[in-house]
Order: structure tokens, then C-alpha cells, then sequence
């Protein structure tokens, strides 16, 4: 009976077990054994613990690694600045449009995600309103805004504002409102109570948030493909290079575990700083 | 997008899973793949081909049915079902080659197992013919079943330097590689050094296919560097003319490197002068009268896609019969007035003259010779050098 017991619960574990096994485990078994092969698409290639595709890869993609990251820090801080007061003011100032402001942050995704990105394309074209703006404000210092970083940045800032805005309202919709009544009634200004209380509450909205954007925005290729010149590939489009033009895959295969590790590396460190503050004060808000 | 994915619900169940219940998951699936190592064998992925090329031997009349692979509107409506007519073979035609390398990437597992995955005939570019070949990928021709081809091949495709016999292909079409411009933005461009002139600073767009951009650079020696004699170019020539390349793209001289979406930047406006394909310049031309193919003072690139018939393919007297219908200058006609690339057929600017006077006297269509007296085939790279090349060059494309 005991032991019965004991094996019920890891016999309910075998659907998600397998499904995690043939989804996740395997191909990354693969991916693994493959950025370990030497050898070319036509004469097959030979596993043999080729550690140097590690170290190949590396030295000649370091600056698309660099750039990824940079692009993706800037792009979650520009969603984060304009998703957070989005976000406050949807749950807080909704009133009855609440569903119809959510409905608007989610619209976009009614499109696809490379009709979207091409639309921007004709944004901020050279002969777009929108950029004889930005040169008149002295914003375009290379006389264009399509084909540079900014651009891409802006893509991808636009791509994923959604991921940043939704935890953060769900997070922030929790808030129990007689708390920051409690704040004011105990002399607390409207800045300190939001400071104090409001901005705690939602910080494991924050967290999610900047996560949800940043992982993928690292991995991202289509904005650079679209919106990129030719010095602002991403990772992804090396990786989709390698892959589909040179067919080298076992540096494709090195380079993405590369950058999943950078990206846990990156997330581990994140959430022992940031997030662990964040993810406690979510229990407390629970208890 | 899927591998990035999948990552996601990794770092989640490594967060949220309890140190037991994630050593089990993971024990569990150790053992699992390492049954499916187990099973899948040798094999492996690649594996070169054999090098005995074999010989088609057409026997009897072409019947049943042949399956041919060719690139996106490459041929008109009507001559397939015409063809069907006149021989009584079941023609599948499918547009399924949209890039050399993609395709390749795509058919090189079933090729080196001397499979054809179904087709009886596919078109790819003149490099990736010739590498295929060298992979005892494709077969030689029985040419007494081709007397057209024999007959019509223009004389300047009959020995290209990667088939000098034509013993495994046959041009589809051909086409220029050049300059397109926006004349009313930069009237003054006629050459491919005039894309290094800083006043086109960020306005010029190069192409990704490596054997077009590369070598235009390498016989132009722009930039103080000395003109290469595309016949006599070395693995150092290329790294040379990419290098430069790779100086114009970090100094924000070429905006980017592109396919076909050239065609997007000089609608815009956004690029003025580009290196782009004659058929695309034709097209684009009937739309804006402002966009225009030139031909650069260095000369263009010149290339041909190809018919080839692959080992393993079925029915390939039926192929053969195909290669010949389209090499009779009036079929031949039927499907140029469409294509607008260069034809390969002798006899059918004639028909064409009668036809469609508009498409006859075109000179990207019909160039003459003194028009392309100082084009180029791209030359050819040994395996070895090929990927040291296409390496650094990729390497300039994805910045």
C-alpha cells in the first residue's frame, strides 16, 4: 500500500516526462552530439568531441554575440519604461475600457509576427514622415533610420511590448488597492506609497516581464533580417546562416548552446539579484 | 524560433522542479536516447556519393510520367500541357528550388543515397551543377536523345568550364548580373566602383549570392586595388575583394546585403544603385520607368541555371524528351516571352521578332555579343576553398 503510494505520483509524472523527453531531452541530446562533430554536409559528418567548434565559433561570431545582447538589454529597458506606465495606467485608470485596453496591447498579435516586423519597414523608410521627424530633432545621425540598430532595437522593443505590458498588469490588477489607502492614511505621499508598496507588489510582474522579452529578444533574427543593415545581425541570423547556407552544423549547433548558456547565465544571475526580492514579496502578498 | 522554444521550458522546469524529481527526469531520459542512439546505428548524416558517374541510355519512346523541379515562375502556362499533348507524357511540375544552397541542403541526404526523392529533372545554378556532379549526384546525358540541344545552344554556353562538353547539363536560362540604379537618384553611376563613392553612402545595396557580389568586386579592383583576371583568381583574391567588401559594409557604404528584396529599396528609394539580376530589371522596369539595368564599365556576371537529371531518377527518357521540346526555338519562344530572363536557344529572337517585337529587341533579353563582350562566368572553387570562402564571406553578411 505504502509503496503504491510512493509510485503514484511518478506514474503521474510519465505524460509530461515523455512529452519533456521526446521534445526537449532528445533534440538536445542531438544538438549537443551534433556541435561536437567535425566534418562537412558531403562528406558526412564524424562525431569526435570537436571542442574547437566551440572555440571557432566564438572567436568569429563574438560581435553578432555582443551585439544580441546589447540590443536586447536596450530593447526590454525601452518596453519595460513604456510598458510599466501602460500597464499602471490600464489597471489602475482602466475603468470600463480595461478589457478594450488589453484587447488593443494584444491586437498586433492578430497579424503575423513577419508581416508586422515588414510593415516597419515602410515606417520608417527613408521617405517617411516618421524619419523626417526624427532627422529634423537631430535623431537620425546617419541620414537613415532603416538599416541601423535603432532601427532594430525599435522592432524588437515593438515585437514584444506586449510580453513586458501583460505580467506586469496581471501583477499589478493583485494589488490590493486598501494597501496603498493604508500607505496614505499613515502620511505616506502618493510618490512614497508607490515607491513603498506599489512598485513591491508588482515587481513579480517586472521580473516576468523583462524575462519574457529578453529571452526571446536574444534569439530574435527577424528583426535584424528586416530592419538590420549590414552591420546589425543578431546571433540568430549567423545561426540561420550556418545553418541553411554554409551547412555547417555542427557550428550552428555550437553556437546556439553557447547562447542558451550565455541567456541562463544571464537569467540565473538576474533573478538571484533582482528577481529573488521580487518572487519573495509575491509570497508575502499570498500569506 | 523552435530551438529557442524549447529553451524556455527548459530553464522553467530546471526553476520550478525539485532537485529529486529533476534527477529522475533527467535519468529517465539519459536512458532514453541513449536506446535511441542505439537503435539509429551508423548512418549519420552526409556520406559522400559514389564517384562512378553513370549514363542515361534513352530507349524507346517517351511515355508514363517524369517530374521536374524548377524555381518559381520560371515557366509560362501553356507549355506543359502542350508538351503533355504532343508526346502523351504525365508532366509533374513543381516550383520547389527557391535558393541553390537551400536545395541542396534539402535533397544532398536522398542524392547520397542515390535517391532523387521522385524527381526526374530539377534546375539549379552553374556552381552547384558542377559540385553536385563531382558528388556522383547526377548522370551523364544520352545526347543522341537531344539532337535540338545539339543543334540550338547558343555558342557562347556550349563549353562553359564546369561541363566543356555539356555532358550533364543543359541551360534552362540564363541571365546578367549587373548594376540596377534609380536614374533619377544616381544618374552618374556606371560602374561597380561608383558603389564605393562615398556620396551613395549608405544607399547601396550588394547581393547575398556570394558568386555574384564577389567576383564583380574581384574584376572591377576598385579602391586602389588591381583588376583580377576572373580565370587566374586565387583563394587570396577572394579573401581580397571580401575584405573590401567588409570594409564598405562597417563603414555603412552598403546599407545591406540582399535576395531578390532589392527590388523593395530601389522602389523606396531607399537604395539607389544596387548589383541585381537582369530578369528582376526588366520586370521592375515595367513598373517604375525610373529603376534601370546597367551594364558596369568592368562587365557583369553571366550565368546559366540548369536542367540536370540526378541519380535514382525515374523515367529519365521522359526527361530527356523535355530538354528537347523546350530547345525547338517556337517552344522555346513560348516560354521566353514570360520569363524575360536570357534565352539559351538559338532561332528564338526570329520567332520572338514576328511575335513580340517588344521582348526581341530588348537587350537584356537578347543581348548581343559586343553587350557582353567583357562578362564573366563566376570561376570555380575547390572544395576546400570554397568553404574557407563562403566562411569569410558569410561572415561579412551576417555582420
Amino acid at each position: 500500500m505504502t509503496a503504491r503510494r510512493r509510485v503514484i505520483p511518478y506514474f503521474l509524472l510519465t505524460p509530461g516526462a515523455a512529452w519533456l523527453i521526446v521534445f526537449f531531452v532528445v533534440p538536445m541530446y542531438y544538438m549537443a552530439r551534433l556541435s561536437l562533430n567535425t566534418g562537412t554536409l558531403e562528406t558526412g559528418f564524424t562525431f569526435n568531441w570537436e571542442w574547437s567548434n566551440y572555440k571557432d565559433a566564438l572567436s568569429l561570431y563574438d560581435q553578432p554575440f555582443l551585439r544580441s545582447f546589447y540590443y536586447a538589454g536596450v530593447a526590454t529597458v525601452i518596453a519595460l519604461a513604456i510598458g510599466y506606465p501602460l500597464a499602471y495606467a490600464i489597471a489602475f485608470k482602466g475603468g470600463k475600457w480595461k478589457n478594450a485596453m488589453l484587447f488593443a496591447v494584444v491586437a498586433p498579435f492578430f497579424t503575423t509576427y513577419l508581416i508586422r516586423t515588414y510593415a516597419w519597414q515602410t515606417i520608417l523608410s527613408d521617405q517617411s514622415p516618421v524619419v523626417d521627424v526624427l532627422k529634423a530633432l537631430g535623431l537620425a545621425s546617419s541620414g537613415h533610420v532603416l538599416a541601423t540598430g535603432s532601427a532594430v532595437i525599435a522592432g524588437i522593443t515593438y515585437n514584444f511590448l506586449p510580453f513586458m505590458v501583460l505580467p506586469i498588469y496581471a501583477s499589478l490588477e493583485r494589488v490590493d488597492e486598501s494597501l496603498i489607502e493604508a500607505a496614505k492614511d499613515l502620511y505616506a505621499s502618493s510618490r512614497s506609497a508607490f515607491v513603498k508598496v506599489t512598485l513591491p507588489l508588482s515587481a513579480p510582474g517586472i521580473v516576468a516581464g523583462t524575462l519574457l522579452t529578453f529571452i526571446p529578444a536574444a534569439g530574435d533574427y527577424v528583426n535584424a533580417f528586416f530592419l538590420g543593415g549590414a552591420n546589425n545581425k543578431m546571433i540568430g541570423n549567423v545561426i540561420q546562416g550556418l545553418y541553411l547556407t554554409q551547412r555547417d552544423y555542427p557550428a550552428a549547433a555550437a553556437l546556439s548552446f553557447v547562447l542558451m548558456a550565455l541567456i541562463m547565465v544571464a537569467v540565473f544571475i538576474y533573478i538571484r539579484f533582482a528577481g529573488s526580492e521580487a518572487l519573495m514579496g509575491e509570497e508575502a502578498v499570498g500569506a | 524560433m523552435l530551438s529557442k522554444r524549447s529553451r524556455d521550458h527548459g530553464t522553467q522546469g530546471e526553476r520550478h522542479g525539485p532537485p529529486g524529481k529533476r534527477f529522475a527526469i533527467a535519468l529517465l531520459a539519459l536512458g532514453a536516447s541513449l536506446g535511441i542512439a542505439a537503435c539509429g546505428g551508423g548512418g549519420g548524416i552526409g556520406g559522400g556519393g559514389s564517384q562512378n558517374v553513370e549514363t542515361i541510355h534513352v530507349s524507346g519512346k517517351p511515355s508514363g510520367e517524369v517530374t521536374i523541379s524548377n524555381w518559381p515562375l520560371y515557366i509560362d502556362k501553356q507549355t506543359v500541357p502542350d508538351f503533355e499533348k504532343k508526346t502523351g507524357v504525365q508532366v509533374k511540375y513543381i516550383e520547389d528550388v527557391n535558393d541553390n544552397q537551400e536545395f541542396f541542403g534539402k535533397v544532398q541526404p536522398l542524392l547520397a543515397k542515390g535517391q532523387s526523392g521522385g524527381r526526374s529533372m530539377f534546375v539549379v545554378t552553374d556552381w552547384m551543377a558542377k559540385k553536385m556532379y563531382d558528388l556522383g549526384y547526377l548522370q551523364n546525358l544520352d545526347k543522341s536523345a537531344i539532337p535540338n540541344v545539339e543543334k540550338n545552344l547558343v555558342p557562347n554556353l556550349q563549353s562553359p568550364s564546369f561541363d566543356p562538353h555539356r555532358d550533364f547539363s543543359v541551360p534552362w536560362q540564363s541571365g546578367m548580373t549587373g548594376i540596377i540604379v534609380r536614374k533619377d537618384l544616381a544618374p552618374d553611376v556606371t560602374s561597380i566602383c561608383d558603389l564605393f563613392d562615398p556620396k551613395y553612402k549608405g544607399k547601396v545595396d550588394m547581393l547575398t549570392e556570394m558568386r555574384d557580389t564577389v567576383p564583380l568586386v574581384m574584376k572591377s579592383g576598385c579602391n586602389g586595388n588591381k583588376p583580377v583576371d576572373l580565370n587566374h583568381a586565387t583563394e587570396a583574391d577572394w579573401l581580397a575583394a571580401i575584405d573590401e567588401i567588409k570594409g564598405a559594409a562597417d563603414s555603412g557604404q552598403i546599407r545591406r546585403f540582399t535576395g531578390n528584396d532589392y527590388a523593395r529599396d530601389l522602389t523606396s528609394g531607399d537604395a539607389v544603385a544596387v548589383i541585381g539580376w537582369s530578369g528582376d530589371a526588366v520586370q521592375l522596369q515595367a513598373d517604375n520607368p525610373d529603376i534601370e539595368w546597367r551594364m558596369p564599365t568592368e562587365g557583369c556576371m553571366l550565368w546559366s541555371d540548369n536542367m540536370v537529371i540526378p541519380v535514382g531518377a525515374p523515367n529519365p527518357t521522359a526527361a530527356e524528351a523535355w530538354m528537347n521540346y523546350v530547345y525547338d526555338p517556337t517552344n522555346q519562344a513560348q516560354i521566353e516571352d514570360y520569363v524575360n530572363y536570357v534565352s539559351p536557344v538559338s532561332g528564338t529572337k526570329e520567332i520572338l521578332l514576328k511575335q513580340d517585337p517588344s521582348v526581341a529587341n530588348n537587350k537584356l533579353i537578347f543581348p548581343s555579343k559586343q553587350f557582353t563582350a567583357k562578362c564573366d562566368v563566376a570561376p570555380t572553387l575547390t572544395g576546400d576553398e570554397e568553404q574557407k570562402v563562403t566562411q569569410a564571406f558569410d561572415a561579412v553578411v551576417s555582420g
